[in-house]
């Protein structure tokens, strides 16, 4: 515990109308208008209600499949009905709810946990949402239209190739599932540059609450995960659009390409569920122990521990598809090595109970609750690992009560936990004790009923995703007992639902406040604004070690208690140290995000219904409604402003610049996704040989130099294009002779593919010669649409030498382009060569 | 502590002596599920004996006196209980499973060889005959007892797995691959084996019937079931062949020694020596069979033989006789 | 705020008292019915208004059509239109039967109007009919294919004269034949309608998207009479005549074709593929298909139809049918739609060329 401060940032009493500005600034939309709200509070809300809607939807396809399987030879539903119900139950799961509630958790709670206004990016923010809500409502709608998709939730073909699964249901899932993925990947971006830019001063990253590390190594796992999961949605489109044989044996593609591909993203999958929930169990036990984390560091160690090893175990998934025993050795290891960072959190909470005294009420139930499912799935994780046991009950219902465990356990018991324990900080009252501790009890139980015996089911077994089983095998009894569990566990959920709604009372003014007693930021009164004045954090749980702060803060005695533009800000500070590096101004409500996210959701969705022209005009307004968002960021520099003894500049160019990180953590994704297509094309190239172009098929060596030569005097032009900027003239032919350079690139590289004879349909790896193209057409596209935004921008006098982060952003994005093109011509032309 | 674990046997194994399933992974007739299922025992025992160390963790924090409250409160129990112990259990862990990965893919030396290719939604089945040439059958695979049987697994469509859990774990069929699976039958039963890779449409009733005879008996039996189908033993049968032949069934179907040679379904030279119709659908028996050529849809929804209602009842007996009659 | 709800309320009144004079005025008993009273100017332009723009606007819904100047849909059409259509409204030399002009509105006398309704507007017209004007919609709304032989044929009426419309509405030979068996007591009055459509023994059948029906089994041809009586095999040609036949009628005509020689076949064989062979002789086993010929063949059972010698265009017509789902219900479709739908377009084409070259069955039938 510390003193409080001798000398404060700014003096009391604070000039009249500065509350008034401030609360001016941050004023949200009334009525209707509530839809064009971004800052984080309004759209957190509607994503962790978006969320809880999904997970309600596929908690009741869950039951349709248990009221099937309850006795042998049930004919409840058909056999196509059951398979579109099991393939959306894990699709809707995975995808519509874990991701997206973990991610609004984030959204919603960061900013107050780390002392910023707002996230850094609202418009991205409510895009992503936007774009989530409409996207996921829409592929949720074709279970209604018999056009779901029914090939499990992993997709394998060939079954979900052309052939097999002649239908839309495939697309469906491919183009509206890649999509909701993109905009996971925009939620990241904003959450780590939140998490690395918009901490309070002094809160350095030693001092961040357990739960933003969870949410930064969540999102980071984002990043270098879900590129994977897009690059092979995008491969089996293509194959059944265009018919690019990427999956299909016979004409030299490979179906366990997709399972390496699914899985790499898959795996982590996991774990970006379960560390975000493991971050909230962090928070909770932490309060209601009443005392601080115990082993902080090492669960912060075993936190991105967990981030590295849970890339490295994606075969744990095919240990039946017939790998040699040494691999299956090397990822045997690798799936128990990730238990131990579990069994650090687990013990470390433990700890901490043991320091404290544990509140015993409904958060500390279900975190209990979640200690015991949670590490009953590890364990049972830990024996699918073990390759031989695997191969009994790999894609048996052991298996589905395994991860049932895991997700559950790991994610949705958290889950129930924070809602109670988060309820007092956006409730006007808490949730009820005596209710909770009824849906606590029903929902324990009713999982255990209904998992607990499945592990059996398995061993006896039967595989998943059956729609129905023959009498006399032995699962009779044991699948009505999980039935009976399953609706068990839904009467809890369903006493939830009646708690809330009789006594969450949403509020953004007035919440019950900090009952629990708990130590951070989050639990400071928060207003529309966030926190009065930005404090100076000296210690993990500032309000339990700086006395004071809290009135302190509310009298507006720390940083920025008031706004300098007359609209919205934060502070922006140093990645490592929090230091105040300069003044964000923020963007307030607009109609672009929501209705960019609209377009986009119909450009996806008519293009699987193959509706293309209309679909390309709502692209083209998807893009237009960016660009006129765009259009209003990056503002003039104003002078420097005072923000309370401090004197912080307001705008900041290069990596000092938050949307330089933005830009970056993009880059790392593109990147992801083209490393993802350097391992396909590698991996193709071992396992189907016969198929594979000799040297001298290939096209003559000047193209493929000369090409990389186009790229680079492209680059080169950008990089001398930085020193000219506000030369319009000047400006304007070099990006046009840039622009040039990168398309006749493209193009001479696709004109010498084609005219040495090979066609994106005859095979495998000519498929994969034309995707390294695709993949630089995809990323030429919208450098040019940002090449064509940066010369309106030069010419209309937004882009000089100093307000430059427009053409900076456009820079790096090209050089990484150009690094890609080139990467992308020594594997098509060099790598052939170099191996045959 | 120890007798928790104990207890956790007992009571699963309470639990299956109620079932007679011929499908238990618990439940092994072969080396390799034997194997599998000692170190699932063992694997249970150590969930347990884990679960029930976090679980006593849990209880002492939250009521044991202050002292030992004390000790579990800090950075040292957690290296203990969250780094050391993990490490430990699963070193052994790891070097146990290892070593039988290792021994289980080796396979040893086949004393048959049986090609099993999956079919949306059947099994196709081929045996080695004597001089090379290879014969075939569907749905029900015998093997002699104590024999090494490697099956070569393949696939005609999409992905499936062939898996006896009474016999061994199982391998996927991958397209354009070859895997490779040796089981052995430690002794004389029937055991069933069902497709564990989601295949689509009746993914669920694709099973599989294995059968272990002695070895004399399956010399026998595999050159009866290399021999042509039998000739029809009355009028009735002799009719039901015709109207076999008549209604187009050959067009997907082998009976060899007619001119049935299609190669779209299973092969029925011997259909009437099965136990199941409809790949493990129902039991083998005339009505059975009249039920599946009528209504096949009904009862194995989305099968790939279209139902054939163009028979009158007297017909259809004679056909369905006639197919039980190819023992 | 205010102010709309006053408008709101004066509306809402408006709207009582005007569903309440209309229904005073109905209950009155005071709007004459007469079809003999004929419609105000205004009332006839507005219908006429009302019908052209509900066509306009539905048409665009409509599928692409086939080539339409395809000869054999023409003359199906014209055919189905000398039976079904011409008492109404007329044909180039055959005045519309004076009943329909007594009816409000009267039917068209086609042959003497320009008809300005596009491809898809005469499509959506004649597949649903309209409603108050005695005109039907096609029996069935699953035939696409039929609706556009019509649709074909009413494009090509306008250059048609009386002789004109006689070559290629009706089958002179083939008719000529039917009078004289009906004549003698051998075959029911409807024969001269079969005939005119499926030919006879002499005479080739109207068009190449009607089969011939010469040796077919009677069972076949029986049961096909009665699935289309029934409506399982859907077609709005083929079910008003077979509804109106008797059993005895369907037994002797479906004797009858069977017992006439077989036609040369419809076309060559140098317009056969591999393919086609291919897939009627060994069928294509890794897609499911099996080989035509095992169901399809000399020897098959007498519930299946003989292909060898039919017009290609029919055979595909009919497969492309399956491959829509559009005819599933009879036991023989039930067999036959699995199997076509696993064929592709290219298949359809190849296989129906090569039935259409074959002049015997027993040939290509299976070992």
């Amino acid at each position: 515990m510390t003193d409080r401060p001798l000398i404060y940032p700014n003096e009391l009493p604070r000039p009249a109308g500065e509350l008034e500005a401030l609360q001016a600034a941050w004023k949200l939309p009334r009525g209707w208008r509530i839809l064009s709200a971004v800052n984080n509070t309004v759209i957190g809300y509607f994503y962790i209600g978006t969320a809880l809607l999904f997970f309600l939807l596929a908690g009741v396809l869950a039951l349709l499949m248990r009221l099937q399987l309850a006795v042998p030879s049930n004919t409840f539903l058909s056999v196509e009905t059951y398979n579109q119900i099991f393939t959306m139950h894990g699709t809707v799961m995975m995808f519509l709810f874990a991701v997206p509630a973990v991610e609004a958790m984030g959204i919603l709670l960061l900013p107050q946990m780390l002392g910023a206004r707002d996230q850094p990016f609202p418009r991205l923010g409510a895009y992503a949402f936007w774009a989530y809500c409409i996207g996921g409502l829409i592929f949720f709608g074709t279970l209604f239209f018999d056009l779901a998709p029914s090939g499990g939730w992993f997709m394998y073909p060939p079954l979900t190739g052309s052939e097999y699964s002649p239908g839309m249901g495939a697309d469906f899932w491919l183009l509206g599932i890649g999509f909701i993925e993109i905009s996971a990947i925009a939620g990241a971006i904003e959450i780590i540059v939140g998490i690395l830019r918009t901490r309070a001063p002094g809160m350095t990253l030693a001092r961040m609450p357990v739960f933003a590390w969870t949410m930064l190594v969540f999102a980071g796992m984002i990043v270098f995960a879900f590129p994977a999961v897009i690059l092979a949605t995008i491969m089996l489109e293509l194959e059944r659009a265009f018919g690019m044989p990427f999956f299909i044996a016979e004409k030299g593609g490979d179906a366990l390409l997709w399972q390496h591909l699914f899985w790499f993203f898959g795996h982590p999958e996991v774990y970006i569920i379960f560390l975000p929930a493991a971050g909230m169990v962090s928070m909770i036990v932490a309060t209601m122990a009443g005392v601080p984390l115990v082993a902080y560091s090492l669960i912060v160690v075993a936190l991105i521990g967990t981030g590295f090893f849970s890339f490295g175990l994606w075969v744990h998934h095919m240990f039946t598809t017939g790998i040699p025993p040494l691999a299956l050795g090397l990822f045997s290891a690798a799936s128990m090595a990730v238990a131990v960072p579990s069994g650090i959190q687990v013990f470390a909470w433990i700890g901490t109970i043991a320091a404290g005294r544990l509140k015993f009420n409904t958060p500390a139930l279900f975190v209990l609750g979640f200690l015991f499912i949670f590490t009953l799935g590890g364990l049972t994780g830990v024996m699918v690992a073990m390759v031989p046991f695997d191969w009994q009950v790999h894609d048996t219902y052991f298996v589905v009560a395994h991860f049932h465990y895991v997700l559950v356990g790991g994610m949705v018991f958290p889950l129930f936990a924070a809602f109670y324990y988060w309820a007092p900080a956006f409730s006007r009252t808490q949730l009820s004790e005596q209710l909770g501790r009824w849906a606590f009890w029903l929902m324990f139980a009713g999982f255990n009923i209904a998992f607990l015996p499945m592990h059996l089911t398995g061993l006896l077994g039967m595989p998943r995703r059956v729609y129905t089983y023959p009498a006399d095998v032995g699962w009779d009894e044991l699948n009505l007992v999980s039935s009976a569990g399953a609706f068990l566990f839904a009467l809890g959920v369903l006493v939830f639902l009646l708690d809330a709604v009789r006594n969450l009372r949403p509020s953004l003014t007035e919440t019950a406040g900090n009952i629990w007693k708990a130590g951070t930021l989050d639990w400071i009164n928060n207003e529309l604004y966030g926190l009065r004045s930005v404090p100076i954090v000296t210690s993990r749980d500032p309000v339990w070690d700086q006395p004071g702060l809290e009135d302190d803060i509310e009298a507006g005695r720390y940083y920025l208690p008031f706004t300098y533009s007359g609209g919205r800000e934060t502070i922006v500070t140093a990645t490592m140290d929090a230091r105040p590096d300069y003044l964000l101004r923020l963007p307030g409500p607009g109609w672009t995000p929501i209705l960019a996210a609209l377009f986009t959701a119909a450009f996806f969705m008519l293009l699987t219904a193959k509706f293309v022209t209309v679909a390309f005009i709502c692209g083209i307004l998807a893009v237009t409604m960016m660009l006129v968002w765009m259009w209003g960021s990056d503002p003039a520099p104003l002078p420097p402003v005072d923000i309370g003894k401090l004197v912080v500049p307001t705008y900041r160019s290069g990596p000092d610049s938050h949307s330089w990180w933005a830009m970056v953590i993009i880059i790392l994704v593109a990147a992801s996704l083209y490393l993802s297509f350097v391992f396909g094309y590698v991996y193709l190239w071992t396992v189907t040989p016969q198929f594979w172009p000799s040297p001298d098929a290939l096209p003559a060596i000047s193209k493929p130099l000369t090409a990389a030569a186009l790229i680079l005097a492209s680059s080169l032009l950008l990089f001398v294009g930085g020193r000219w900027l506000g030369q319009k003239l000047g400006l304007s032919v070099m990006l046009l002779l840039a622009a040039l350079a990168m398309w006749g690139a493209i193009a001479l590289t696709l004109e010498s593919l084609w005219r040495s004879g090979f066609r994106p349909f005859d095979d495998g790896p000519s498929a994969m010669a034309y995707l390294a193209l695709i993949l630089q057409a995809q990323l030429a596209l919208p450098l040019t649409v940002m090449a064509g935004f940066t010369l309106a921008r030069q010419l209309t006098g937004k882009l000089d030498p100093v307000r430059r982060n427009v053409y900076d952003n456009l820079a790096l994005l090209w050089h990484y382009a150009g690094a890609q093109a080139l990467l992308g011509l020594a594997l098509v032309h060099g790598f052939p060569r170099m191996v045959g | 502590m120890r007798h928790v674990p104990t207890g956790l046997i007992v009571l699963f194994a309470g639990l299956l002596a109620g079932c007679q399933a011929e499908q238990s992974a618990l439940a092994p007739h072969g080396d390799q599920a034997t194997e599998i299922a000692k170190l699932a025992w063992l694997l249970f025992a150590m969930a347990g004996a884990v679960l029930a160390i976090v679980l006593a963790a849990v209880a002492l924090a939250l009521h044991a006196p202050d002292r030992v409250r004390k000790r579990l409160a800090g950075s040292p129990a957690v290296i203990v209980g969250g780094i050391a112990f993990p490490v430990v259990v699963l070193t052994f862990l790891l070097v146990y499973g290892l070593s039988l990965t290792a021994s289980e893919s080796r396979g040893g030396t086949a004393d048959l060889r049986v090609e099993v290719t999956g079919e949306q939604w059947w099994w196709r089945i081929a045996y080695p005959g004597q001089n090379g040439e290879s014969i075939r059958s569907a749905n029900e695979i015998r093997v002699p007892v104590g024999a090494n049987v490697e099956f070569v697994l393949k696939t005609a469509d999409v992905i499936h797995a062939f898996w006896v859990p009474s016999l061994g774990g199982k391998v996927d069929m991958v397209p354009g691959r070859t895997n490779r699976l040796t089981l052995r039958a430690e002794r004389e039963g029937i055991y069933r084996g069902q497709c564990a890779e989601y295949c689509g449409g009746p993914h669920a009733w694709m099973g599989l019937t294995v059968v272990a005879m002695p070895a004399a008996d399956f010399a026998d039996w595999l050159e009866a079931e290399a021999a042509t189908s039998l000739t029809p033993a009355d009028d009735g049968a002799w009719a039901g062949r015709e109207l076999f032949l008549g209604a187009g069934c050959g067009g997907c179907h082998t009976v060899r020694g007619t001119n049935a040679a299609g190669s779209i379904g299973p092969d029925l030279t011997h259909f009437g020596s099965r136990r199941s119709v409809g790949v493990d659908t129902l039991p083998l028996s005339p009505e059975n069979i009249a039920r599946f050529i009528e209504d096949g849809q009904h009862i194995k929804p989305g099968n790939r033989m279209p139902p054939f209602r163009i028979f009158s009842g007297t017909e259809l007996a004679q056909l369905s006789n006639y197919l039980a009659g190819l023992k | 705020m205010r102010r709309w709800r006053h408008w709101l309320r004066i509306a809402a009144i408006l709207i009582m008292l005007a569903a309440g004079g209309g229904f005073l005025f109905a209950w009155s008993g005071l709007y004459n019915v007469a079809a003999s009273s004929g419609h105000f100017a205004i009332t006839e332009w507005l219908l006429a208004f009302v019908m052209q723009n509900s066509a306009e606007a539905r048409a665009p819904l409509v599928n692409d059509p086939p080539p339409l100047d395809d000869p054999a849909l023409i003359r199906l059409g014209a055919a189905h239109f000398q039976i079904e259509c011409v008492s109404c409204h007329g044909a180039p030399g055959i005045k519309p039967s004076p009943v329909m002009q007594a009816a409000l509105p009267a039917a068209p006398y086609l042959a003497a109007i320009d008809l300005k309704w596009s491809d898809k507007e005469l499509f959506w017209v004649v597949q649903h009919g309209i409603k108050y004007t005695g005109m039907p919609g096609w029996p069935t709304l699953q035939r696409e294919d039929e609706v556009w032989a019509l649709v074909a044929f009413l494009k090509d009426l306008g250059r048609l004269d009386a002789t004109a419309y006689r070559d290629l509405a009706f089958n002179t030979v083939a008719e000529a034949d039917a009078k004289r068996r009906i004549a003698d007591g051998n075959l029911p009055d409807m024969a001269q309608q079969c005939f005119r459509c499926h030919g006879s023994a002499e005479a080739a059948p109207i068009s190449a998207l009607v089969p011939s029906l010469n040796g077919q089994s009677p069972d076949y041809l029986v049961a096909a009479l009665a699935a289309y009586a029934e409506g399982t095999r859907p077609s709005g040609i083929m079910q008003p005549m077979a509804a109106t036949l008797g059993d005895d009628d369907r037994r002797k005509l479906a004797e009858f074709y069977a017992g006439r020689p077989k036609l040369a076949p419809a076309s060559t064989a140098g317009s056969a593929t591999d393919l086609g062979r291919t897939i009627a002789v060994d069928g294509i086993p890794d897609k499911g298909i099996p080989a035509c010929l095992s169901c399809h063949g000399h020897d098959a059972d007498a519930s299946f139809p003989r292909l060898a010698g039919q017009s290609a265009p029919y055979l595909a017509n009919q497969l492309r049918l399956w491959r829509k789902g559009v005819n599933t219900a009879t036991p023989g479709a039930e067999i036959m739609a699995p199997i076509a739908q696993r064929l592709d377009e290219a298949a359809v084409d190849a296989v129906a060329a090569y039935f259409a070259s074959l002049a015997d069955d027993s040939a290509g039938s299976p070992p």
